[in-house]
């Protein structure tokens, strides 16, 4: 016992000394959002709110994404049932996700970094590390479970119950202890941290994909899957203590795993071994093009689905948008405008806001291109007879393609869905969400624009540009709240373009926007071949 | 025409900070340059701007006879560049970035990449977050060595290879250096440039110092030399020539001017020499000389 976890104890006061700071942003933080909506919550369910939310949350689409609900009819849709229904799923998610990273964090990336040898070499046991890392964890989980807990009761809202509060914030405290033990198995199997890290999220969303399955089609099958632990104790109906035995069970027999395959493993090693590598490269990655193509192949990939996601979730929102924004004042006062149908109105700004998400990629991209630069990662391209033109407008090449590619995976992801749910019913056809998406793609351009004028130019700001995004898309989305000046709200590039399909199309604005994008652009090159390449800032 | 490289009173300011104020050297063709001075002392900057990839505010600065600036692409073609710190993609192995820095220079070598491979015992199947120092290194040498150039430009090249590694690395160089080729090697390392330099240039705090060939260099240093006598070694005291003496019985060590040897060694006859041992200025000794002062 001694040779494995002897002064276990002394790492983890190690460890809360060095993580106390971020152990308070990550339970305010994740505290805050699963249990800090509850006054939204209650506006949304005013009048026939909850009512209309119900009808919508029938919908198989979106018991795939949030769950099901053990409410049968719709005048039992409480806010409590309302709000596990919708949260509970999703905070769940986000504390596992947070727990795997701080448990690999702490496990196998230290073993890479060479930090756990060097600890090992004191008289510290074998596993102590192992031991106190899953009891930081599991201290933070059951602070956060409390804190969510004890925030909800204190807002003293209706169906808001003590037991059903309790149970909420167990649930998500055992989601993180579900994803910190899965991670902690993993760690010890894979033969690096970044495919520990990989597989573990991979498992996580398998289970989630599996878990939508089995809701949709036969919710009694949702129990065998550990995340389906975590929301089948259905708070504030049900209140089901039993999947968080089952999941307390899982975990213990988990870490028992995890001990017993780290006992019989060599440090930096793992069960599965070393994926072997190409020895020489593929004619595809052999130019600039297809560098830069695989070096943000990941980062592409992973917005692409999101846009999709995206544009599917709001699109869903479609079947029953009517009856929840006429019994929603704040949503009525915002979609307001007198004369269009709802659904011409709603989508001209769900478009906006799927199109400014959009817009973050190619700035990534753009900077990118600084971050590679400054962390030397081009130095030895430098010296090579490819010249500055080509790393910059290939850069730009790929933030525009993604751009317009992304504009017609968000705006077919939301019209596709939201056509589907609507069904006969719908005013709209697919076209009429692609053109309303390209009809901002000026938008993302002038973005593109600034972000390579700042490449170009002020390398080193190229965070600016994300704010500016921001700005511009918080001054578009409560402008219809907030009765602002005309000009200071034009200071927004997303209200210059007609707000289609409500409006119609304005050629002169799309062609303007375009050209100033490009003439950005092309200063933007200026900049960039003249300037000195900052390495090592 | 033989200055591969030409550098006349280059300077180059960041911001407030001087970086360099007068550099001047050049390469011949042929000639292996050691650049030799500490960290923080313009070596990088020197060669960052020999690459055009940041801009001289003064001096000539030209490889080929082209400027390094306005013509660097064609510049590019017939040069390899191994930075001090090579960063590699952790997503892609060895053997795939090294195929692609061949690639972008242009004219690569499939039977020397993989000798070299061999060579330098590389596991070209790993993915690059994987190897160390040293391994980044070696990924970053080979796609310099694989490819033909006539200028091969060497920053701090063997940090972080082992002492085998550095003798292959040494051995690679050498035969670069009879094909006719220039290097610019730089170092903070001074025994892996004296081996294999003809010339070296001392650069301190942005400036040249110390520009010549080695032997040139030594004549303006003192040799060390250790002598054992049946005399008195403390008579060797009064001679001109001599500093810094040590005595311990009839041992005696004390570095000479190289122009009063003579002096020096006649006296020691006459007090019956016993043991004599001399030994050349290392560079390490001309370094030290100057960052004395």
């Amino acid at each position: 016992m001694k040779e494995k976890f002897a002064r276990w104890e002394l790492l983890l006061f190690q460890y809360v000394k060095r993580d106390w700071k971020k152990m308070i942003v990550w339970i305010v933080a994740l505290g805050f959002f699963s249990a800090g909506f509850i006054p939204a919550f209650q506006e949304i369910a005013k009048g026939q709110g909850a009512i209309g939310m119900y009808e919508t949350l029938q919908n198989p689409a979106m018991i795939s994404m949030v769950g099901p609900t053990p409410v049968e009819t719709a005048i039992n849709y409480t806010l409590g049932a309302m709000y596990a229904h919708e949260m509970l799923l999703f905070c769940g998610l986000f504390a596992m996700i947070i727990s795997v990273l701080h448990v690999i964090g702490h496990t196998r990336k230290e073993e890479d970094l060479g930090l756990t040898e060097l600890v090992r070499s004191f008289q510290v046991g074998r596993q102590a590390n192992s031991l106190a890392v899953m009891m930081e964890v599991l201290f933070i989980n059951v602070i956060l479970s409390l804190f969510i807990a004890v925030m909800l009761i204190s807002f003293d809202a209706p169906t808001i119950t003590v037991t059903g509060s309790f149970i909420f914030g167990a649930s998500i405290g055992i989601a993180g202890m579900i994803g910190a033990v899965i991670a902690l198995v993993l760690a010890q199997v894979m033969p690096n941290s970044s495919s520990s890290t990989g597989s573990t999220l991979g498992i996580i969303g398998l289970l989630y994909i599996i878990r939508a399955g089995t809701d949709v089609s036969n919710d009694a099958l949702s129990i065998f899957n550990p995340l389906g632990w975590t929301y089948l104790t259905y708070p504030f109906t049900s209140n089901d203590w039993l999947p968080l035995v089952y999941a307390l069970i899982f975990c213990m027999v988990m870490v028992v795993v995890a001990f017993i395959l780290e006992g019989a493993r060599d440090m930096g090693a793992g069960y599965i071994p070393q994926r072997e590598g190409r020895a020489t490269a593929k004619k595809s990655l052999l130019s600039v093009r297809g560098l830069f193509m695989k070096i943000n192949q990941g980062t592409i990939i992973s917005w692409f689905c999101a846009f999709v996601i995206m544009g599917a979730a709001y699109g869903s929102i479609y079947g029953d948008m009517q009856k929840f924004l006429e019994s929603n004042d704040l949503m009525k006062q915002m979609f307001s405008s007198t004369g269009i149908s709802m659904e011409a109105s709603f989508t001209s700004t769900i478009m906006m806001v799927m199109i400014s998400l959009v817009a973050i990629l190619p700035i990534v991209i753009v900077n990118k291109l600084f971050v590679e630069e400054s962390r030397l990662y081009l130095s030895q391209i430098f010296a090579t007879k490819v010249s500055r033109s080509q790393l910059y407008w290939t850069t730009i090449g790929l933030a525009v393609l993604t751009s317009i590619v992304g504009v017609l995976l968000a705006a077919g992801g939301l019209g596709g869905t939201a056509i589907m749910v609507m069904g006969e019913n719908s005013g709209l056809s697919l076209s009429d969400f692609i053109i309303a998406g390209y009809n901002l793609l000026p938008t993302v351009l002038f973005v593109t624009g600034l972000a390579a004028l700042v490449l170009g130019w002020m390398p080193k700001l190229g965070k600016f540009v994300y704010l500016y995004l921001i700005y511009s898309f918080m001054l578009n989305y409560f402008e219809g709240i907030l009765d602002l000046p005309k000009w200071f709200s034009k200071t927004a590039i997303q209200n210059w373009p007609a707000q289609m399909p409500m409006e119609d199309f304005d050629g002169t604005v799309f062609i303007t926007v375009t050209m100033v994008s490009i003439i950005f652009m092309i200063i933007g090159y200026l900049g960039y071949s003249r300037r000195d390449m900052i390495e090592g800032a | 025409m033989s200055e591969v490289v030409n550098v006349q009173g280059v300077q180059k300011k960041f911001g407030k900070f001087q970086a360099l104020h007068d550099v001047t050297f050049t390469v011949e063709k042929g000639e292996v340059v050691g650049f030799i001075g500490p960290n923080g002392s313009g070596k990088s900057t020197t060669i960052r701007v020999l690459l055009g990839i940041i801009k001289r505010d003064a001096g000539i600065a030209e490889i080929f006879g082209k400027d390094v600036w306005k013509e660097s692409l064609d510049i590019h073609n017939r040069i390899s560049y191994v930075p001090g710190d090579v960063v590699l993609w952790g997503n892609l192995t060895g053997g795939e970035i090294i195929d692609l820095f061949i690639k972008l220079h242009g004219s690569g070598d499939k039977e020397k990449r993989d000798y070299l491979i061999k060579r330098f015992e590389l596991d070209p199947k790993k993915k690059a977050k994987s190897y160390s120092k040293g391994n980044r290194q070696k990924v970053g040498l080979i796609a310099a060595l694989s490819v033909d150039s006539d200028l091969y430009i060497f920053d701090e090249p063997t940090s972080g290879l082992d002492p085998l590694m550095e003798q292959v690395f040494q051995e690679e160089v050498e035969k670069i250096k009879a094909a006719g080729k220039s290097i610019l090697l730089s170092s903070h390392i001074l025994s892996e440039v004296e081996r294999l330099a003809d010339k070296i240039v001392i650069i301190r705090q942005g400036e040249i110092v110390e520009a010549g060939n080695l032997n040139e260099l030594r004549h303006l240093t003192r040799s060390t030399i250790t002598l054992v006598t049946e005399g008195d070694v403390a008579e060797l005291a009064t001679i001109t020539g001599v500093h810094d003496l040590v005595e311990k019985d009839n041992q005696a060590t004390f570095s000479a001017d190289n122009e009063h040897l003579n002096d020096i060694l006649l006296k020691a006859t006459q007090l019956g020499v016993k043991k004599f041992e001399a030994v050349p200025p290392t560079l390490a000794d001309l370094f030290m000389r100057h960052y004395e002062s």
